[in-house]
């Protein structure tokens, strides 16, 4: 086992990108020009209103697209195609059913065939999954098959999180918990990551840098260096009055 | 971590809901079977045939015998949940053994006696277990290639579009076929007709196999192939441990359902070509107005049948453990 994992996160560099789908003949824009620089360790909010584009912004980055227009960098190099140092977390935690919570935290293993089980322990221990090894995803809460989701990504100590509202589908309670969680596994790993999502309550608790997106096709609208000490709370002046701020760019400024 | 999920432990306690169900019979009701059994074994043996049957001393002496194990079974509680169908099988035994051995009310040859079923079995086992193990060989072998064979289609059908494209047409115009259309010419083209028989059961299994493989396969949800993809997973990976697992209920209703196709086109070839097997011994026992025969080669039938499903299910329920669903067999 290794003694020092590799606990800095990598850099990204997002140079002018534009993607689109074609659904039938209809050519549909979905990222208008996007340039964004992200340094080493930022955890960065991606907010915008719903199907602007956000999750594209996601999959482009882990590699699983490639853009039409523009260039994206990791650490430098291009992107070419999904890379383990660069993981993707979805909604829903997108476990196989067919395997245990053990084995699926386990998957990156089985495909880079390198076993490693005291590297499994740990990272079922860290996200508080120890008991339920051999419990089968559809046994499993909410919360807790979104931890399982969350050590199957971090098990190869990846340099990049990709998180695509990860929580959005958690009710209320277990969701602190989970953004506490995440915050605290960011802080020990160091890891670079990057969270699409649509609430901006968790994005102030958590980011360390909110980019706010326009509708479709998305663009920058504003970017907003979050220097507030963590751990920031929810009721803290600047942390209500930085919402407030928030959420008039993103066009809410007469609701509440 | 905390662990706040309370749902979880009782979610993971959970047991199936008919597990905590004991049905109280009534403590009398085990104790029924064996005298049923007891007095058929007293019938058969006191009450004179109608005819000349074999084997009547031993028939009673098996019904004896019967009656005996069930009144032990139940002093030691061993008979609870099967008591009513213990009761039911003596006294139909009886029932059919009164109604034919003794008042002889139905046409013979066309109905027998249970001694006359007896009677096959005991004469002519050794010539029943050959066909059975003929049938059983024919049938694996056939059936195996056959499904590995659908399974294999499926998978390059639903992975595969170059695939997909030459082979879909040939599919669509082989598979709803019924393979015993196939018959004349594959014994035609075919000079053994064993391996003619083969080929048709491996058809017949082959194509249900193959269309449901592929249906699993293209139900699955395209983010199990981002998860793995984002880990680093190659084609093979993602064909082999992502889309066959996925897709394995519904490989394993094909499997099912080919093997009921497996079982009809068994029968037709040893009828109609093979000239060996359980298909083939009915077919020469009614030429021979065999008629015990026939059923006795019925019953093995059934069992060999019986007893193939329930193997596939008991490996369907190992593979898909992971499953929720309670379907038993």
């Amino acid at each position: 086992m290794v003694t020092t994992p590799a606990t800095s996160g990598l850099s990204l560099g997002l140079s002018a990108i534009r993607h689109g789908y074609t659904l039938g003949r209809d050519f549909t824009a979905v990222i208008g020009g996007v340039t964004l620089n992200i340094a080493a360790g930022e955890f960065v909010a991606l907010l915008g209103p719903s199907g602007c584009g956000k999750s594209t912004l996601l999959r482009l980055i882990a590699g699983l697209e490639a853009p039409h227009e523009g260039e994206i960098l990791a650490d430098g190099l291009p992107v070419a195609g999904p890379h383990p140092d660069r993981i993707l977390m979805f909604q829903d935690p997108t476990l196989y059913p067919w395997r245990t919570v053990r084995q699926n935290v386990s998957l990156s293993q089985d495909i880079s065939g390198k076993k490693d089980a005291a590297a499994v322990d740990d990272i079922i221990s860290l996200v508080g999954l120890s008991g339920f090894e051999r419990a089968w995803p559809h046994q499993l809460s909410g919360g807790m098959a979104q931890r399982a989701a969350l050590a199957r990504a971090l098990i190869n100590h990846p340099k990049l999180l990709l998180l695509d509202e990860p929580l959005g589908k958690l009710d209320a309670l277990t969701r602190l918990t989970m953004q506490t969680e995440l915050h605290r596994l960011w802080k020990e790993r160091g890891f670079t990551a990057v969270m699409v999502t649509h609430d901006v309550e968790e994005a102030l608790f958590l980011a360390t840098r909110i980019v706010t997106l326009s509708a479709r096709p998305a663009r920058i609208v504003s970017d907003i260096q979050v220097d507030l000490p963590f751990h920031r709370h929810r009721d803290d002046p600047q942390v209500l009055q930085l919402r407030r701020d928030i959420l008039t760019r993103l066009g809410h400024r007469d609701d509440w | 971590m905390s662990g706040t999920d309370i749902s979880l432990t009782d979610r993971i306690g959970t047991r199936h809901p008919d597990a905590g169900i004991t049905r109280r019979h009534p403590a009398i009701l085990p104790w029924l079977p064996g005298p049923v059994w007891l007095a058929d074994a007293l019938v058969t043996w006191r009450w004179p045939d109608a005819d000349d049957f074999p084997d009547t001393t031993l028939l009673a002496i098996l019904f004896a015998v019967t009656g005996i194990a069930l009144l032990t079974a139940a002093a030691t509680g061993v008979l609870t949940k099967r008591a009513p169908w213990a009761t039911a099988l003596g006294s139909g035994f009886g029932a059919w053994e009164i109604a034919q051995a003794k008042l002889l009310s139905l046409p013979r040859p066309f109905f027998g006696t249970p001694q006359d079923l007896l009677d096959v079995f005991i004469t002519d086992w050794h010539r029943l277990g050959d066909s059975l193990l003929h049938s059983l060989g024919l049938l694996a072998a056939g059936y195996t290639v056959g499904s590995l064979a659908g399974i294999a289609t499926g998978i390059g059908l639903g992975r595969s579009k170059r695939f997909r494209y030459w082979v879909h047409p040939v599919l669509r115009a082989i598979g709803p076929l019924p393979p015993v259309a196939l018959l004349p010419l594959t014994f035609v083209l075919i000079p053994s007709s064993w391996l003619a028989g083969e080929a048709l059961m491996a058809l017949a299994s082959g194509f249900p196999a193959a269309i449901l493989t592929w249906s699993g396969i293209a139900a699955v949800d395209p983010a199990y192939y981002d998860v793995a993809r984002t880990m680093g997973a190659r084609e093979r990976f993602l064909t082999l441990r992502v889309a066959l697992p996925a897709a394995m209920p519904q490989i394993f209703v094909g499997l099912f359902m080919g093997l009921g196709a497996s079982f009809a086109m068994l029968i037709i070839a040893e009828m109609l070509g093979v000239k060996a097997g359980l298909g083939f011994y009915m077919q020469w026992a009614q030429g021979w107005a065999a008629y015990p025969n026939m059923y006795a080669a019925l019953i093995v039938m059934s069992l060999m049948c019986t007893g193939l499903i329930t193997l596939l299910f008991r490996l369907r329920d190992r593979i898909l453990v992971w499953q929720k669903d309670g379907l038993k067999w």
